[in-house]
């Protein structure tokens, strides 16, 4: 891809301070991490967004339906990790996002441990994973609580 | 001294004031009641968030594979946009894959509090191409599902009542995702 000119000048200035300091101009491209994180896939703008209620009912079994329509509709998966970190799903075990998305459903609210590529950019985590160690399936027993979220997810059965 | 390095330069001087800036002058954005939101309308180059990452960068943004970012002319952040303007859970990739590589104006919702959200993220109403007149609206989801899945669309109605992936796992794993036999039970309570 083309660098844009406001690409170019952002990547000068964060080279800049180190330029300053010693001299050399070596370009530092982002250093991912190594990570196995262990956490449930989620539907990230439900999450985020709070358009169906709190975060605590848009995940599990409740908000089951709607994590396979919006993984389905191409806003972009999650994986919520144990200590509340988000990380924004762009690769599952090589496959892009949006070119099979049926992958994606089928891991949707299930609980993982992906071993991965960590990714932190503008303070958003995002994670290519590159290996499913584990798939307990969905384990977040929401609707026990909450019922289905939204509540049309469940289509009441006809009388 | 070098355009680029100039523009760098001014880039650095004007650190401190960007980091506060208000993207709301000149947005139509509807409120959406979200978490946290406030209009947003600024320029940025649509790009493919793991190439920009990672330096895997195949032509075209993968053809609308990925998810795509916007990177902020103003400050060069990346705003990662997770929804079009439609409501029917529809994401903003086939409204943006058209301008890979291109400088767009967009006007939206930034989303999220700040309490509880790692960075803003971003709900995109409508699209402006770089010399174009007008914004057009970014509510282009619905039109390639069905290019995408002439058949299931045929039916008539919800795209997501009717998206195969979807109702392949449905069919398999219930709406809770939990096995026929827990659905049907759960089901019957509930109603």
């Amino acid at each position: 891809m083309r660098l844009s000119s406001a690409r170019r000048a952002m990547g000068l200035a964060a080279l800049l301070p180190v330029v300053l300091a010693s001299g050399t101009a070596a370009a530092t491209p982002d250093a991912p991490a190594r990570i196995e994180v262990t956490g449930e896939m989620i539907d990230t703008w439900c999450y985020f967004s709070g358009v169906m209620g709190g975060p605590e009912a848009v995940v599990g079994s409740a908000h089951h339906t709607c994590a396979l329509w919006c993984a389905a509709g191409g806003i972009p998966v999650g994986l919520l990790a144990d200590d509340g970190t988000v990380y924004m799903v762009l690769k599952l075990e090589g496959a892009d996002p949006l070119a099979a998305p049926d992958t994606l459903l089928t891991v949707a609210s299930d609980r993982l441990t992906a071993d991965g590529l960590h990714y932190l950019r503008d303070g958003v985590n995002y994670l290519v994973v590159e290996r499913v160690v584990a798939n307990e399936g969905i384990v977040n027993l929401t609707h026990e609580t909450f019922g289905p979220i939204p509540g049309f997810a469940i289509p009441e059965p006809a009388q | 001294m070098s355009p680029a390095l100039r523009a760098a330069l001014a880039m650095l001087a004007l650190a401190g004031p960007v980091a506060a800036q208000d993207f709301s002058v000149g947005s139509e954005a509807a409120s959406w009641g979200l978490a946290g939101e406030r209009p947003a309308r600024f320029e940025a180059e649509v790009v493919d968030v793991l190439c920009l990452l990672s330096g895997d960068c195949p032509t075209d943004c993968a053809a609308g594979a990925r998810q795509l970012g916007l990177l902020r002319a103003v400050d060069g952040v990346l705003v990662l946009p997770m929804k079009n303007g439609q409501p029917v859970f529809s994401g903003a990739v086939d409204d943006l894959a058209p301008f890979c590589g291109q400088t767009v104006e967009v006007d939206g919702l930034l989303v999220g509090e700040a309490a509880a959200t790692p960075a803003p993220f971003y709900q995109v109403q409508r699209i402006r191409p770089q010399g174009a007149a007008d914004f057009i609206p970014a509510d282009g989801f619905t039109t390639a599902w069905a290019t995408r899945n002439p058949e299931a669309a045929a039916e008539g109605g919800d795209w997501f009542r009717l998206d195969p992936g979807v109702r392949g796992r449905i069919a398999a794993e219930g709406y809770l995702g939990l096995g026929l036999e827990t659905d049907a039970a759960f089901i019957a309570d509930w109603f």
